[in-house]
Formats: structure tokens, C-alpha cells, sequence
């Protein structure tokens, strides 16, 4: 049926042929038929044939010689074998597939460099932080209405083998493939550590699961709970059809990690040294501290002038930071203002739990808006662009927001240094009653002095925060200790690629392409928005630190990840003329 | 080199450690854009490795398109804005820009335009410790150099440094550099500056921007960001300053707690210290410096803090507390200097709001000494301040402020003029000295006062202040008011505008500025004629809200009522009692209000006679009628 039994002189014969039948014109899939190739191993026998001449298609041939071997047995071409297809034997792949395959290549490998192996090309799962967990016990964590359910009684459950696994993006060093999703594997593992999975090119699709899941029954032949770390699978029509013929297998999703007993980021465990009355070594004061002080003063000026005052928060960091100076300049009374969250209904779901647990902890008042026609009319970023999104849920949202509760100063975390054209905007900005920005109606700003008259209806919109860099609001949420919303920090989490940029499911909303399958990535957002229109990097930063260090090194700007500044060259500022902050 | 990189990728922690100790410095940078000012903001931005590979990537293109250095990256198209943005015609424009060192943080007030150089200028210099002035080393000391040098040491940024940049150009020659350095000398020490610091340097080639130059080794001072990174701010310097706080807000979370919140202006205060509260003069001693952090044993200038005190003395947002043994003064007439800001000209006579720290007054500028030419320094007389001028001015005010000359402290001898019918910002002040006069002349009290006189006449003395346009009956309804007050025996008086532009006013025309001094005397004299018990009857166009208003000012709470005698233009035109219109039509009569001169109609006015829709005698009576609604007869 294809390749994978054949030595690889016959394979390297096969992929010739595949790649005369494409320069000839034929189909992928006449191709396969012929050669029995499949799919990747195609493209990628042309893909080097363009790069490198026929030379190039010989897999034996290429890759890094190891140790001082050269030829057949090197990791490399491990790894293309095993994106072309399944181990010699026709299971799934093993540690003990691997090594026979090794082996058969004069070149015996220890387990240990397999799984030093394994964890290179991306495929060794997640180290579990709970050791020494049993199969029940975590089940009953990760899947509380499942084991809790009537139909499921303990002992039926113990009868089962209960497998975790998910959808891992392969590390391919390979130079033509640099950015993006360009692997992936599908595996289980059991509690006693032993690994299954299946290696494929390209993007997960619902047909490679079945595929997976039926080589799995059949190699393991007896009733089994596979529990996916993924997005919910049950939304693939395939899957559940093909579920449903299958009496030994139950098929589990969970999204995110458990949630732990820390909801917020809070690096508390390596506190720094000064919290409680200190005396300054220096006399003079540091950046952050006058940073600090200027916000400060301009809050309370709003506050002594302004008739209802508002606080715009939209929970991602730079509101966290202005959240916390609010709580420091009117200290111990609570910021004499209200907290106004404009929602548009496709924040992340870590967003509104972190948003609800730290309004409680702080004891401030919140308000949540989210414009009632745009609902009604179901406006989404999938059907209506990000641009129609945002201007309905996010500008007429807080235009609406403002006029209901009639404030007439509203706070907003914009910072000079996001963009160009931002470093000329007043810390006080004023809106006509229409709640446009009129850019030959600004007033100078001298010494502190902010004049904050208005006429009635006119509102002013207050950027305490304008002097702030990036970095100076991630060192300031170091040094103080500020609660952020966890996906600013690197984990494991279900995204897809659109054009280039990785985009997290974070709930059954998102539209997929048929059968297309979220895959786990270690990522983290550098910006949060909505869900839909905000992209994620792939990163390992699960740490303040790691994330200040990985910004000083990193050489993209913060605004990169946020799909609304594609739009248009100057979108930001005609969305600042409207009413969009 | 501006940030250690390998710090970065080795020990992340130990390098947060340490920045959280740097400092922050705000300069300006003045010059045009063919000083090479953009340039040179750029080469900061780029040497610090600020930008980021997409910005840069930007840049080089625009550069390829746009620039003006053949192959090499345009650092210019890094700083100068959008097209877009320029077109939006923003007129006011400080671009503020960031970055930082292993040692600072740096916000740089970028003011570029040449037309509203003045206001853009002190914008940005207002809050700067430093002013980088750039001089073309081929074109050495200009009047524009000199017109910043100027702005610089009147706003008092405490250091100045000339850059004297395209080096390059003059073949690094140091005759040239002494040239320029004895030239500059000399001028400075006109205006009074002492201490300057000189850099030769090229933005664009990177000469002593931030390592020291191979092709000027003549010159064996500091590199532009050697001199940024160690120069003293502006802060550690107030903290030699004795102690001022600006009350802000008053924090009263339950009964036990009364804090008084603010930012620290100058000095260092601790528990214990003994502090005046101005204006009151009210004496105690700190209890407690509160933050969130924790309660303080000392906080410093520029720390933003609450204050609770010993004893329980009256003090609101808007006084100050300062120290005991070196309070601020108090004063009620200053002699100032202005920048003024907007395209309406500063009136002497008119009145603004004040803000001056945390306070807001009303303010009127009693008279211009002297007007400066900012490019040549002179002194020039003015009746009145146009956008950018700046000018030596008395400012009177309702009450007494806590203040301190701008010399000794730009927080509290620094104010800004608000107008209070658009509320924009129109003026920047500066402090100079308090003007004695004020503590000589007091007001007479007399045992025969305002109550007395009214009520020997039974009645409530008032100003009926009749507004409206020329022809559009004010006098006529002012006579037949008056007639009917006379006839039910009440003691009147009638101020009509021609009558006293015949005597009291006749030195005044009819400018703008002409206009307000003209409705200010009236004012007052309506004003004298209320505490002789009087009911006056004022018959004025008076075009300008500010001056209805300043008059509704100087008069207690219901004592002036405001009349609209509202007439369409058209109907006055058309009526012309006195030809005027056709004149003014004809062009033989300037400044006619309705004509060519404005008219702002009252938005409030208490009442509003429709006089198209009733007969003087009609519109007398509701006159009549108000007054007895306000019980006034």
C-alpha cells in the first residue's frame, strides 16, 4: 500500500517518480495512487527538487551525520520516515519502534537518546508536574463530570485503559520550513510512561485522528479512555460518526490545564526584598518611582475635577498596572471611581475569570458593558471582519458605555510609545459630545498642570500611563508584584495558523475549517484582545523574567500580534477619530 | 551597548536588579529639521536599540524611497510623522519619544514646526531637565539659536547643551567648533546664562553621539549620551528646595483618617517636621506619611504621597503645605511674564481662570509692561499679547495664593491662563515677584454701607444689564423701564453707550481690546452705583461673553440681570435708527458689531425679549415683571 516496508534506495526510487509525475502535471492524488506515496512525502520530494536538483530528493543522502556516522540511521532521517509513514512492524510509533528502527540500521540506540531524541523533534509529551498520579486520580481531575456521571460507575472506569495524549507541533529544523505549523504528531501515553504516536507533515486534520485512534484500537485491543488535551473533538462530524461505530473507545477533550490553586501569574514566590516602610539607598528617585508619582498625580487631578470619573479596564496588562497606581493614589480609601469593562463577548475565557477574582479580591466596583444590537445582531470577528467587530462591539460599545452612565472622564492605559503617532497625543484628550477626537482642538500640556474644563457633554479621556514603555510596564508588574492574566505567560494551548498567525480555540466559537484540528503549542499573547484577533508567539517565557528578557531580546514590535492594525496603514488613528481610544 | 545583552541572555534577574535603580532624565531637543534634529533623535533611538526589526525594516524602506541618504537608513523618516499626520494640521505639536540606557530612562520632547515655534517650544521645555540646542556647524550661531537659548533659560531648564552637529561637514575643524563656542559665550552671558556644555558631533556619521570620536581628537570632552546618561535631574536638585506639597485631594476613607494627598514639589519632609498650611497660616507637624506601601520615614521631591497631621487644622485641595520655617508667600498681584497660546489675543481688563498648582482663580491682567521680541530680545510696548508673544504682565486676582517666584521653584511659581467661555488653554505664566500694592490698599469698611442706603430707598439695588445688537431697541425698553421704576418711586440710573462714550469712555474706540476696557469701566462704575443702593440700568451692546460675564463677576450673587433684547440682525438692519448699519455696510464704519465685528449671544440670560414678537411697552413690563419675581421692588 505505500512506502514504508521499502529500504530506502526503493523509497528513493518511488520519490523520483513522484516528482517526474509532478513536473509532468499529474494530481497529487494520481500521484499517490501510482507511487503510493502519500501526501507530504510528495511535496516535499518536489520541495527539495526545486531547491537542490534530483540530488536533493534522496533522503538517505542528506541530513546531519551524527557522532561520525554518515548514511542511513541518522535522527534526521528517522524523522522522515516517520512523517512518511508508521515503523517498519506497521504499528504506531514506539520507543521500541524506534529503536528497531535504529537498529536495523547498524545503529543501536539507547533509550535514554531516544527520548533526548524524541524531546528535540517535539514529540515527547508535556512533563507532568504530578509524578506520581494514578490513571483514576487523574481522570477525576481533568475529567470531573465525566467520572462523576451516572452512566460511569468506579468500576467500569477501572476496567479500562486510560491513555492521555494530544496533538504536538513537531520541531522540523529543516531550512524550508522555518515559520508556522509545518508538523505535527498525534500521541497517547499511559501511566506507566509508555508512548504511542504517529507523525504527519503539514496541519492536523480530524481524519488523522481517526486514523490514529484506529491503529490505536487495533494495536492495543481492548476498551480504552483517550483523553485529549486539545479542543473539544465531538465538534467533527467524522470523528463522532467514526466514534460511534466504536464500542472500546471513549473519546475525552480538555482545553486548558486544571485551573490551580494560583489563578494570577504572581510571581510571589521570588519576592523581592522591599514591600513593607523602607528608606530609599539613594536619595534620587528612579524611574519607575517617578513614573509612578506622575500617574499618580494626574489620577488625582481627574478625580478633584472630574464630576464621574471612570476607569476604562480591559484586563490585560497595562490596565493591570493602571488598576494597581489607582489603588496606591487613593490609598487606604478604594479608587473613587467605577471600573468600566466594555466587553465584546470574545475576550479569552482566562480574561473574564481574572478579571472577576481580582475585582473581588480588590473590592472595587465594576461595570460591564457590551453594545445590546451588536449582540442581538450576533456580531462576531469570524462573519464580520475584525474591523466591523470592533468598531460596533468595541467603539459604539464604549460611545453607548459612556452616554448610559454619563461620565464625563473615562481613564484608558494608552502609552505613547505603542505607535508613531501616539507620541504626539495629550495626556488629556478631549472628545466633543459625539465623543470624537478633534486633533486641532487639543490644548498644551505645561508643567503638571492639566487644565480639565469642559463645556456640558464634552468628555475627556485621561492616559495616565503616557510616559510608560513596554518595558517599563512589565518591570513595574515585576518589581510590584502585579497580578496578570495568565496567557502572558508560556504554556501549552490549542491553537490553529490563519495566514501566518497562530490563533488559540478558546472555545467552541471558532469557526475551523472542515476537519481541521487544533494542535498544543507552547505559546503566550504579548497583547490581549479578543480571542479571534489576537495572535499568539510561540514562546517558552512562563516566567516575569523570561518574558522581560525574551521582549529585550526579541526584535518585533508589540503591536505586531494584533490583527486590527493590519487592517489599514493608518487604522489606528482613524479609529481614534471615531471614538476607538 | 546601551542595553548589555549578554546580561540579558545570562542573568535576567541580576539585570532587572539593576535597572530598577535607574533614573529618569526629560529633555528637549530645539532646532529645525536641517540642524539634523530628526537625525539626530533617530541615531538615539537606534544606538539604544530601541527599534524594533519591523520599525527598522519600515525605515529602510521608506528610506529607499524617501530619504534623503542614498543607500543609508534615513534616520529622519524615524521621528518625523505620517503624511497623514500632517495634513490632520495638528498645530500644537510636541512628539514625546523614549529610550533608555544601561544607566537612564529618557522621554524626549521633540518639538518640530517652525510657525508655532514659541508655544510648542515651552510645551515641551516646561517639563525638561535639559535642552539640547542644535547649531549646523557650517551656519554657527543663528537668530533661531538664539531665540531658543532664549525660551530655554526663561522656562529655566537648569542645563543646556549646544550640539553642534554636522562636523562632518566642516572637516571636523576645531576652529571652527571655537568659533561657534566664543560666539555662543558671548551671547549667553548677555541673557545670563553661565554654564554651558559644548559637543561637536555628526548625527548622521555618529561622531561623539555615543562613543568618543577618532576624527576630532582634538576634543577631549564627554560623548552627547555620556552627557545625557551622568547630568543631574531635575529632581535631586528640588530636594535642596525647602518643602512645598500642593493639597490635590482631600482622603477621607472613614472618621479616623484624614489625609491630605498631593505631590511633592521641593524638599524632603518627615515625621515630626512642623509645616504651615497657606493660606491660612495655620501651624502643625506631620503625623504620618501614608502610601500603599506602607507609611514613609521621609518622602522627597517628586514622590507623590498622603500627609496626615498632628492636629486638626482646615485645609482643602487647592492650599499648600509647606515648611514652617521657610513657608511659601502669599500675594494677590504679581508681575508675571506670559506666553500667550491662542489665536485670541490676551486683553488687559479681561478675565481668565488661573490655575496655579492644585488652585484655580480668576485672574485679569491689569496691564503689559513690556512685550519681548524673542529674537532679539527687546522690549516693545503692547496694549495687547498675540499668539506666541510674551510679555511682562500685572495679574490681579480675586484671593490670595501660596506662591513661590518660578526661580525658586517652577512647580509653584508656574501657572496657565484658561479662557472661561471656551475653556481652552490660552496662556503659560511665570511668577516674577508679588507686587506690594496689594497689601496697602485695603477696602474701607464704614459704618454706612450698601444695606443701609437700600434700605432708607426700600428696594434692592441691581444692574439690569440690557444686551443685544445695535438698533436693537436696548435703549428705548431701558428708558420706559425706568420711567415706570421712577413712577412706583424708585431711585434709578441709567448708563447708556453713547452717553458715557461721550465722557467717562471717550479715550476708547472700538478694537476688540477697546471693547473690553470700555465694558470694564462701565462695570465698575455700576458697581458703585449698586452700593449707593441704587437700581442701574445699563443699555450696552456689549458683544463678548467674557466682559457680561466679568461685570456679572464684580457684583454679588443676584445683583446683576443679565436682558437679551434679542433682535435678528436682519430686523436691527432694517430698522437703522441711526444710519449706522448703512455705513458700516458701506465700509465707512470698521469694527461694527453684526458687521464685522462679532456678537455672541447670551446663553443664560435671565430674561430673553423676543422684541420681534412685542412692543417696547410690552417688553418694559416683563422687565417690571422679573423684578418683582425677584423681588428686587
Amino acid at each position: 500500500m505505500n512506502g514504508k516496508k521499502l529500504s530506502a534506495t526503493a523509497l528513493n526510487k518511488l520519490r523520483k517518480e513522484a516528482v517526474q509525475l509532478r513536473l509532468s502535471g499529474a494530481t497529487l492524488a494520481v500521484i499517490r495512487q501510482k507511487t503510493g506515496l502519500s501526501h507530504p512525502t510528495i511535496i516535499s520530494a518536489h520541495k527539495r527538487f526545486i531547491a537542490g536538483g534530483w540530488e536533493a530528493i534522496n533522503i538517505g543522502k542528506r541530513g546531519r551525520p551524527r557522532s561520525g556516522t554518515s548514511g542511513p540511521g541518522t535522527a534526521d532521517e528517522c524523522l522522515k520516515y516517520m512523517l512518511a509513514g508508521l515503523p517498519e512492524d506497521g504499528g504506531l510509533w514506539t520507543t521500541q519502534a524506534v529503536q528497531e528502527w535504529f537498529g536495523n540500521r547498524q545503529h543501536p540506540l539507547s533509550t535514554k537518546t531516544i527520548s533526548r531524541y524524541l524531546k528535540e523533534w517535539g514529540i515527547a509529551p508535556p512533563p507532568s508536574t504530578e509524578t506520581t498520579e494514578s490513571a483514576s486520580e487523574w481522570l477525576v481531575q481533568h475529567h470531573p463530570d465525566f467520572v462523576g456521571s451516572p452512566a460511569e460507575s468506579d468500576a467500569q472506569i477501572k476496567k479500562r485503559k486510560i491513555l492521555k495524549g494530544g496533538i504536538a507541533s513537531l520541531k522540523i529544523t529543516d531550512t524550508e520550513n522555518v515559520s508556522g505549523i509545518c508538523g505535527y504528531a498525534i500521541y497517547v501515553q499511559d501511566f506507566r510512561g509508555k508512548l504511542y504516536w504517529l507523525a504527519n507533515a503539514g496541519k492536523p486534520d480530524s481524519r488523522s485522528i481517526i486514523h490514529f485512534l484506529e491503529r490505536l484500537s487495533a494495536q492495543l485491543k481492548q476498551e480504552m479512555i483517550v483523553s485529549f488535551h486539545s479542543a473539544p473533538l465531538t465538534r467533527y462530524q467524522d470523528i463522532q460518526q467514526w466514534l460511534a461505530s466504536q464500542s472500546q473507545i471513549t473519546l475525552l477533550t480538555y482545553a486548558t490545564s486544571p485551573r490551580s490553586a494560583k489563578p494570577a501569574a504572581t510571581p510571589a514566590a521570588d519576592k523581592h526584598e522591599h514591600t513593607q516602610s523602607y528608606v530609599r539607598n539613594t536619595m534620587a528617585l528612579t524611574h519607575l518611582e517617578r513614573l509612578e508619582a506622575e500617574s499618580i498625580q494626574i489620577m488625582r487631578e481627574v478625580v478633584s475635577k472630574a464630576d464621574n470619573p471612570v476607569m476604562l479596564y480591559s484586563i490585560g496588562k497595562d490596565s493591570a498596572v493602571m488598576l494597581h497606581l489607582a489603588m496606591k493614589a487613593f490609598h487606604p480609601s478604594k479608587p473613587p471611581f467605577p471600573l468600566l469593562h466594555v466587553d465584546t463577548g470574545w475576550k479569552f475565557r482566562d480574561m473574564y475569570t481574572f478579571r472577576d477574582e481580582l475585582v473581588k479580591k480588590l473590592g472595587v466596583e465594576l461595570i460591564t458593558y457590551m453594545n445590546p444590537e451588536g449582540v442581538e445582531k450576533g456580531i462576531n470577528p469570524f462573519t464580520h471582519g475584525s474591523a466591523l467587530h470592533t468598531d460596533i462591539m468595541k467603539t459604539e460599545g464604549l460611545k453607548q458605555a459612556l452616554n448610559k452612565f454619563k461620565f464625563d472622564v473615562a481613564f484608558g492605559g494608552a502609552r505613547r510609545d505603542e505607535e508613531k503617532s501616539r507620541a504626539k497625543e495629550r495626556i488629556f484628550s478631549f472628545r466633543t459630545a459625539d465623543h470624537r477626537w478633534d486633533p486641532k482642538n487639543q490644548r498644551p500640556e505645561l508643567w503638571k498642570n492639566y487644565n480639565a474644563n469642559k463645556r456640558p457633554g464634552e468628555s475627556i479621556r485621561v492616559f495616565p500611563l503616557s510616559n510608560w514603555t513596554e518595558l517599563d510596564i512589565w518591570q513595574y508588574i515585576y518589581l510590584e508584584q502585579i497580578p496578570i492574566v495568565p496567557l502572558y505567560l508560556s504554556a501549552e494551548r490549542p491553537v490553529v495558523e490563519r495566514d501566518g498567525t497562530l490563533i488559540m480555540v478558546d472555545d467552541e466559537r471558532m469557526p475551523l475549517q472542515p476537519n481541521e484540528v487544533p494542535m498544543m503549542k507552547k505559546v503566550r499573547f504579548r497583547t490581549l484582545g479578543c480571542y479571534p484577533l489576537t495572535g499568539a508567539v510561540e514562546s517558552e517565557a512562563d516566567t516575569l523574567p523570561a518574558i522581560i528578557q525574551e521582549m529585550l531580546l526579541t526584535k518585533t514590535s508589540e503591536r505586531q500580534g494584533r490583527m486590527i492594525d493590519h487592517d489599514s496603514a493608518a487604522s489606528m488613528e482613524k479609529k481614534k477619530q471615531e471614538g476607538y481610544f | 551597548m546601551a542595553h548589555s545583552s549578554d546580561m540579558i541572555s545570562e542573568d535576567i534577574v541580576q539585570y532587572l536588579k539593576d535597572h530598577e535603580q535607574k533614573s529618569l532624565l526629560r529633555f528637549i531637543t530645539c532646532g529645525s529639521v536641517d540642524d539634523g534634529k530628526s537625525t539626530l533623535i533617530g541615531r538615539l533611538l537606534y544606538e539604544s536599540k530601541l527599534l524594533f526589526e519591523d520599525q527598522l525594516a519600515a525605515v529602510e524602506a521608506e528610506s529607499k524611497k524617501f530619504g534623503t541618504q542614498g543607500d543609508n537608513i534615513d534616520f529622519a523618516l524615524l521621528v518625523d510623522g505620517l503624511a497623514a499626520e500632517r495634513e490632520q494640521g495638528i498645530t500644537i505639536d510636541v512628539a514625546y519619544r523614549f529610550f533608555s540606557t544601561d544607566k537612564r530612562k529618557f522621554i524626549v520632547a521633540d518639538t518640530p514646526g517652525h510657525e508655532q515655534y514659541t508655544r510648542n517650544m515651552v510645551t515641551g521645555a516646561s517639563t525638561a531637565d535639559v535642552a539640547i540646542l542644535m547649531v549646523d556647524a557650517r551656519r554657527g550661531i543663528l537668530t533661531q539659536t538664539r531665540r531658543h537659548t532664549y525660551l530655554a533659560s526663561l522656562i529655566g531648564i537648569p542645563h543646556i547643551v549646544v550640539a553642534i552637529n554636522k562636523m562632518d561637514l566642516v572637516d571636523y575643524s576645531e576652529k571652527t567648533y571655537n568659533q561657534i563656542m566664543d560666539d555662543y559665550t558671548a551671547f549667553a552671558k548677555q541673557i545670563g546664562i553661565e554654564e554651558t556644555t559644548f559637543i561637536p558631533m555628526s548625527a548622521l556619521a555618529g561622531d561623539n553621539i555615543t562613543e568618543p570620536s577618532n576624527n576630532m581628537p582634538w576634543y577631549h570632552g564627554t560623548t552627547l549620551m555620556g552627557y545625557l546618561e551622568t547630568v543631574q535631574v531635575d529632581d535631586e536638585l528640588m530636594q535642596k528646595a525647602p518643602f512645598r506639597m500642593a493639597v490635590q485631594w482631600v482622603n477621607r476613607p472613614n472618621l479616623d483618617f484624614r489625609g491630605f494627598s498631593g505631590q511633592l514639589a521641593s524638599g524632603i519632609v518627615k515625621p515630626g517636621d512642623r509645616i504651615r498650611a497657606l493660606p491660612s497660616g495655620k501651624e502643625s507637624t506631620i503625623a504620618t506619611i501614608s502610601t500603599y506601601d506602607g507609611n514613609l520615614e521621609r518622602a522627597v521631591a517628586g514622590q507623590s504621597i498622603t500627609l496626615t497631621l498632628n492636629d486638626e487644622i482646615d485645609i482643602s485641595r487647592g492650599d499648600m503645605i509647606t515648611s514652617a520655617e521657610e513657608p511659601a508667600s502669599i500675594g494677590k498681584q504679581f508681575e508675571t511674564t506670559v506666553i500667550w497660546m491662542h489665536e485670541e489675543p490676551l486683553m488687559p481688563g479681561r478675565t481668565y481662570l488661573m490655575q496655579i498648582g492644585t488652585k484655580t482663580v480668576t485672574a485679569s491682567v491689569t496691564g503689559i509692561k513690556h512685550q519681548v521680541n524673542v529674537n532679539t530680545m527687546e522690549h516693545l510696548a503692547a496694549k495687547k499679547l498675540e499668539l506666541n508673544g510674551i510679555g511682562e504682565c500685572n495679574i490681579s486676582l480675586d484671593r490670595d495664593i501660596a506662591f513661590d517666584p518660578y526661580k525658586a521653584n517652577r512647580d509653584t511659581g508656574s501657572f496657565i491662563l484658561i479662557d472661561r467661555m471656551t475653556n481652552n488653554t490660552v496662556g503659560a505664566g511665570l511668577i516674577n515677584f508679588a507686587l506690594r500694592r496689594s497689601t496697602n490698599i485695603t477696602v474701607q469698611h464704614t459704618e454706612v454701607n450698601k444695606e443701609v442706603r437700600a434700605a432708607l430707598k426700600t428696594q434692592k439695588p441691581c444692574v439690569i444689564w440690557l444686551t443685544g445688537l445695535s438698533g436693537s431697541g436696548k435703549s428705548t425698553i431701558a428708558d420706559l423701564v425706568e420711567q415706570k421704576l421712577l413712577a412706583a418711586g424708585h431711585h434709578t440710573y441709567l448708563l447708556d453707550g453713547d452717553n458715557v462714550r461721550h465722557g467717562l469712555n471717550k479715550d476708547l474706540g472700538f478694537t476688540d481690546q477697546d471693547r473690553v476696557e470700555n465694558i470694564r469701566r462701565i462695570a465698575e462704575v455700576a458697581k458703585l452705583m449698586v452700593d449707593a443702593g441704587l437700581i442701574v440700568l445699563s443699555s450696552f451692546i456689549s458683544p463678548f461673553r467674557a466682559e457680561r460675564k466679568m461685570a456679572r463677576d464684580m457684583l454679588e450673587e443676584g445683583e446683576f440681570i443679565e436682558i437679551y433684547v434679542n433682535t435678528p440682525l436682519e430686523v436691527a438692519e432694517d430698522r437703522d435708527v441711526k444710519g449706522l448699519y448703512k455705513k458700516a455696510r458701506r465700509g465707512e464704519l470698521k469694527n461694527f458689531t453684526g458687521i464685522d465685528s462679532p456678537y455672541e449671544a447670551p446663553q443664560q440670560p435671565e430674561l430673553d425679549l423676543k422684541t420681534v414678537e412685542m412692543t417696547p411697552e410690552e417688553a418694559a413690563d416683563k422687565v417690571i415683571e422679573l423684578l418683582k419675581q425677584k423681588q428686587m421692588i
